[in-house]
């Protein structure tokens, strides 16, 4: 602190402290009780306002520098954004389908099939807008010095970008995935901003496509090895399979199982690196540094929660998925808070109703 | 003194302040750097509790921050507004209250969800739910069986069994299917494999006064309500915990209305004079062919649908009287002429019947 005040001035972000996760377990589950009691007597209702009481939690536990987050979207709002959007998606799709029963009666199927291809399309295409609103949703609502982030766009253009870029990424076997995945991330973050300043992402694919590749052959390998052992044991032996035969044969599929997992993990670890260490705002550089064993332990320790406690655990997942998240992000740069100004961009009003609706998972 | 720090939402400089209630209005704030800022009381809400202070809010002013010190602002903090928790109508009326209200206000909407379609149903005019229907079903794409003297032959059976079956579109459907259902609109429909599986006129009556029986209680409109008003709504705002709700209530649904249209198909045989007994044979018949070929019989769906409890095969032999005289439900040339409707219809094998 090298100014008059200790106040105005630059903020440094040193690694190893720039975020800090500072909530406890023993404070959080009051929250997560009173948030499932609460849920239930309200016949699900209640949610909103759970997850946002959840979050208000979370954010206000997470330090950055000198400050924590704050959290100030609310239960109303994300409720009247769910309302809104069921209002418009549900009558196109729940008349569509009635039109498709009708057609299929009639024995029109083959313009069924070609209305139920347009349906699929336009609902992909939706998924990518509600992707796009709900991260904007949530840098609107996310408050670090009285400044909020936010957008101008309103994710309608990224909605054909994420089309087109998610089929062209599962051309050649889904072999370009690696290439779509960062690409819609920058194309994402690079919309968004906070404050007055904008997001820059620039990250490439470097070292993700050896591990996408693995991830893409454990199956294909499992199929030649276990079809090579069938072959092999069945010309040894004469007679049907023992159950030493049937024990081999589910201790492989396990085994395919976990080294699916294991790849799978291995690819999303360094993809989760790559894109947060090429993404920046305001002067400062993001970091994560969760590596595969990182996100074994936290899925691990998820699975062994849940059973534990026979799904009680469950109310836990939010709080352990964002505690890991901080806890493995980093910062490095300088922020002038005397230049820190206020997000120009209006707040939308259907927080992440779009993604409710298509069910993607949020934070 | 009460000391603090204030964010004023537009920049991200964070100013010492110190406060004080300037009347009973409005907190003035005092900058160290210089300057004065005024917050009318009630635009302001509390944000949140921190260890070392408690944080407060400007409604009108997005991330305008004002952090009191609580060494020193205990008599200010007293003043200014509440904690919120667990939301504004929770906080206002407590939480244990909160819950009863919440369990009395669940249990009147499943209370509704469950008798609404009933009361609903008979409210709905037949011309709405037949315009549907009709727009639903079309011509079944053609595949509407008509062989010689087969349809004058389900009709006559139909008019034996309810006199208002005259409003009905009852048809025979090729299908490899052994079902027979009601749909909406007063549409009935009966696929040609339950007329292979059935031996007689007879045997066919019962299952047809059981879908006809589904039309006139209106069960299709309270299964149309049902699926699309209260279970629309249910599952869409409920969330898992709603769609678990929504379960239930089709599956009371389905038992409850099964066994009405059984009790109105009975009382109709008797009014037909025709035999309940063969009806009773035929479910039987049907139920060794599942146990023969195994819960997997997707063919024969009309066990799905409606299932062939022993209870309910005793219900129709229970309702036989002994030693009555009852008539044929149709002659055998009318039977013969119904139940080779498909594979007597000049049309057969000309549409595309891969259809399924």
């Amino acid at each position: 602190m090298n100014d008059r005040q200790g106040l105005a001035g630059e903020r440094r972000a040193e690694p190893d402290s720039a975020f800090v996760f500072e909530g406890n377990w023993r404070e959080f589950l009051p929250i997560a009780l009173t948030n499932l009691l609460l849920i239930i007597v309200t016949l699900g209702i209640y949610r909103f306002w759970a997850k946002a009481r959840e979050r208000r939690y979370l954010w206000g536990r997470t330090r950055f520098i000198d400050e924590t987050l704050e959290w100030t979207g609310t239960g109303k709002e994300m409720l009247i954004g769910f309302l809104l959007v069921i209002l418009v998606v549900a009558p196109v799709f729940f008349g569509a389908q009635l039109l498709l029963q009708a057609l299929a009666m009639r024995g029109q199927g083959d313009l069924a099939l070609l209305i139920a291809l347009g349906l699929y399309g336009g609902a992909f295409y939706m998924i990518g807008v509600a992707r796009f609103r709900a991260l904007r949703y949530r840098l609107s609502r996310t408050y670090w010095h009285g400044i909020r982030g936010g957008s101008e766009d309103g994710g309608w253009g990224y909605g054909w970008t994420s089309l087109w870029k998610t089929i062209a990424g599962s051309m050649v076997f889904g072999l370009l995935v690696p290439w779509s995945m960062t690409e819609l991330w920058n194309d994402r973050w690079n919309k968004m901003s906070f404050g007055q300043h904008e997001f820059s992402a620039g990250a490439d694919t470097e070292g993700l496509f050896h591990r996408w590749l693995i991830v893409y052959l454990v199956p294909v390998g499992a199929i030649f090895v276990g079809l090579g052992l069938f072959g092999a044991s069945s010309a040894f032996s004469d007679g049907p399979p023992g159950d030493g035969a049937a024990v081999a044969i589910s201790l492989f599929v396990l085994f395919i199982y976990l080294a699916f997992l294991l790849a799978s993990l291995s690819y999303y670890a360094a993809f989760y690196r790559q894109v947060v260490n090429a993404t920046g705002v305001a002067g400062v550089e993001f970091e994560f540094t969760a590596r595969t064993k990182d996100w074994l332990k936290l899925i691990l320790g998820n699975f062994g929660l849940v059973i534990v406690t026979l799904g009680v655990g469950l109310l836990f997942l939010g709080y352990r998925n964002w505690s890991f998240a901080v806890r493995h992000m980093e910062a490095v740069g300088e922020i002038n808070l005397d230049t820190l100004l206020q997000s120009p961009y209006a707040a939308t009003g259907d927080a992440e109703g779009l993604a409710d609706a298509f069910d993607i998972g949020a934070i | 003194m009460a000391r603090g720090w204030l964010y004023d939402g537009e920049s991200a400089v964070r100013r010492e302040v110190e406060a004080a209630a300037e009347g009973a209005e409005s907190l003035r704030l005092d900058l160290t750097e210089g300057g004065r800022v005024e917050a009318p009381f009630d635009m302001l809400c509390h944000v949140e509790s921190r260890r070392d202070c408690e944080v407060y809010g400007r409604m009108d002013v997005p991330g305008w921050r004002l952090g009191l010190f609580h060494d020193g602002a205990e008599r200010l903090i007293a003043r200014m507004p509440r904690k919120q928790s667990y939301g504004r109508l929770i906080d206002r009326i407590g939480l244990g209250p909160a819950v009863v209200a919440g369990v009395l206000f669940s249990a009147l909407i499943i209370f509704l969800g469950f008798t609404a379609p009933t009361w609903l149903a008979p409210l709905v005019p037949m011309s709405w739910e037949k315009r549907f229907g009709d727009s639903l079903v079309g011509e079944w794409g053609g595949r509407y069986c008509r062989g010689q003297g087969g349809q004058q032959a389900l009709e006559k059976l139909a008019g034996e069994l309810s006199p208002a079956a005259r409003d009905l579109d009852i048809r025979v459907v090729h299908a490899p299917l052994v079902n027979a259902g009601a749909l909406p609109g007063g549409h009935i429909v009966i696929f040609d494999e339950l007329l292979k599986e059935a031996d007689s006129a007879d045997e066919l009556a019962g299952v047809l006064a059981h879908e006809i029986a589904h039309v006139e209680r209106r069960h299709t409109t309270q299964a149309m309500i049902r699926e699309f008003g209260v279970g629309a709504v249910v599952s869409a705002l409920g969330g898992p915990a709603g769609s678990r709700a929504d379960t239930l209530l089709a599956a009371r649904y389905s038992r409850g209305s099964e066994t009405e249209a059984d009790s109105d198909a009975i009382a109709t045989l008797r009014r037909a004079n025709i035999s309940p007994l063969p009806t009773a044979g035929f479910f039987e018949r049907l139920g060794r062919d599942e146990a023969k070929l195994g819960r997997a019989a997707s063919a024969l769906s009309y066990i799905s649908t409606h299932p062939l409890s022993a209870e309910r095969r005793q219900r129709f032999r229970a309702s036989a009287e002994k030693g009555h005289a009852y008539r044929p439900a149709l002659s055998a040339a009318e039977w013969r002429a119904l139940a080779n409707i498909c594979a007597s219809d000049p049309r057969r094998g000309t549409d595309d019947l891969d259809f399924f």
